[in-house]
């Protein structure tokens, strides 16, 4: 008796459901290109060259970081790229992505407009494989302006304290992540980069510079006072523009030539 | 590849090694007509630890250098624009735009001069294009010169002739 109910039951649910069945849509998958830059220094007699890769936009994240890593993941493992945060904190994801030098983990992809996007390592710097680039010289000259508080005065027993005044004076200088996007945008840096400290490391000097408990200040301008190490800026500005952290390195450099003007 | 690292030069050693052995993997020249100084591989100097050594401090090529080209610049705005509302000029004041204006495109060769004709790299070639370029100003030194005394009204004297209709 109680199979017979149940049988009926469920003969019951299934004329229902086949009554509100509609036929699934044809799947549509959303391709878009990504050309990306491919250089390996095990196959040295090969020319770095741009490589196609056609995802599908339904199955990827939303950002470009998500896209690369999908190839890694799914299409080519071979495919080197430094990441780490994916949030935009770390700078390690910095690239050239459409032209523009920016972090792929907070890029957005247009998944509608259908164009391709190209997606190099930073320009003018050594490549060390595929996105990866040689960041040495960049570290050595972050390292040469002494990126930590130089004092006489004997550390403080609790914190060392600043004004508010004082300590709104590094807004939009601290936030910087280094990631070398605006050093790497920069013409200056691209033809003097050995001479030339680039706008990332010089807004890193001015954060020291104005930092009220800091005392090496007029060591800091000495180390900037000849023709090549802050002078090669042009006031180009492609820093500025390109920051993915919204800062301002431009702004930075013009106010340690300021500073510096009448000495 | 081991000094590189930092694994196989001491600290104390390094000075001396950087000046006098010559990296052995280089990279092209960068001209085919000049002969170029070749640049560390990688541009780095030293080991992957050391910081990046700046030129020791010179005043009159960094701060001063820049806070006078400023000052000429400004100076040169209304020289520059006087004669164009009023119409005249006279030898003195023409003169000392001249001589400013002259300065100012110096400066500004100088400048294009390091941007892309840099001593690191080009050695005596960029002795020889700032030599030219000092060559030059004293060419064009004397020119003005020549205008000031002979025109009545300088270098703007000559741009009216220029410019006013040709009497037939």
């Amino acid at each position: 008796m109680l199979s017979i109910k149940s049988g009926l039951r469920t003969g019951l649910s299934k004329v229902i459901l086949r009554t509100f069945a509609t036929d699934a849509p044809a799947y549509e998958p959303n391709y878009k290109n990504f050309k990306v830059y491919r250089w390996s220094p095990d196959h040295p007699e090969e020319k770095p060259h741009m490589q196609d890769f056609n995802l599908d936009m339904n199955e990827t994240g939303p950002m470009m970081l998500d896209a690369l890593l999908k190839i890694k993941n799914e299409v080519d493992p071979t495919l080197t790229l430094r990441r780490s945060c994916r949030e935009g904190i770390c700078g390690s994801c910095a690239m050239n992505i459409d032209g523009r030098n920016t972090l792929a983990c907070i890029t957005k992809i247009n998944k509608t407009d259908g164009k391709e996007v190209k997606i190099y390592p930073l320009p003018h710097m050594y490549v060390v494989r595929d996105l990866v680039p040689d960041l040495t010289l960049f570290y050595q000259q972050y390292k040469s302006i002494q990126p930590y508080l130089q004092t006489s005065k004997p550390p403080p027993e609790k914190e060392n304290l600043q004004t508010i005044e004082d300590r709104k004076k590094l807004d939009g200088l601290y936030e910087c992540i280094l990631c070398a996007c605006c050093s790497t945008s920069c013409p200056s840096y691209w033809w003097n980069q050995q001479e030339y400290l680039g706008p990332a490391v010089l807004m890193q000097a001015y954060r020291w510079m104005i930092d009220s408990r800091d005392d090496a200040t007029e060591a800091r301008k000495q180390m900037l006072q000849n023709s090549m190490s802050l002078y090669r800026c042009h006031t180009i500005m492609n820093c500025s523009r390109t920051c993915p952290k919204g800062l301002n390195p431009g702004r930075a450099v013009a106010a340690i030539k300021k500073s510096m003007a009448f000495e | 590849m081991l000094t590189r690292l930092g694994l196989s030069v001491r600290p104390a050693l390094a000075p001396v090694l950087r000046s006098t052995i010559r990296p052995t993997s280089q990279i092209a020249y960068r001209s085919l007509f000049i002969k170029t100084i070749p640049q560390p591989p990688g541009n780095i100097i030293g080991t992957v630890n050391d910081a990046y050594a700046t030129p020791p401090p010179k005043v009159f090529a960094g701060s001063r250098h820049w806070t006078f080209e400023r000052l000429v610049t400004i100076g040169l705005t209304p020289l520059v624009v006087a004669p164009f509302i009023t119409g005249t000029s006279s030898a003195p004041i023409d003169a000392v735009m001249s001589s400013l204006l002259l300065y100012h495109c110096f400066a500004g060769f100088e400048n294009c001069i390091a941007d892309y004709i840099p001593a690191r790299v080009f050695g005596v070639w960029h002795s020889a294009a700032l030599g030219l370029l000092f060559f030059g100003t004293v060419i064009a030194g004397y020119g003005i010169y020549v205008i000031e005394t002979t025109n009545n009204e300088g270098l703007f004297g000559l741009f009216k002739k220029i410019w006013t209709k040709q009497k037939n």
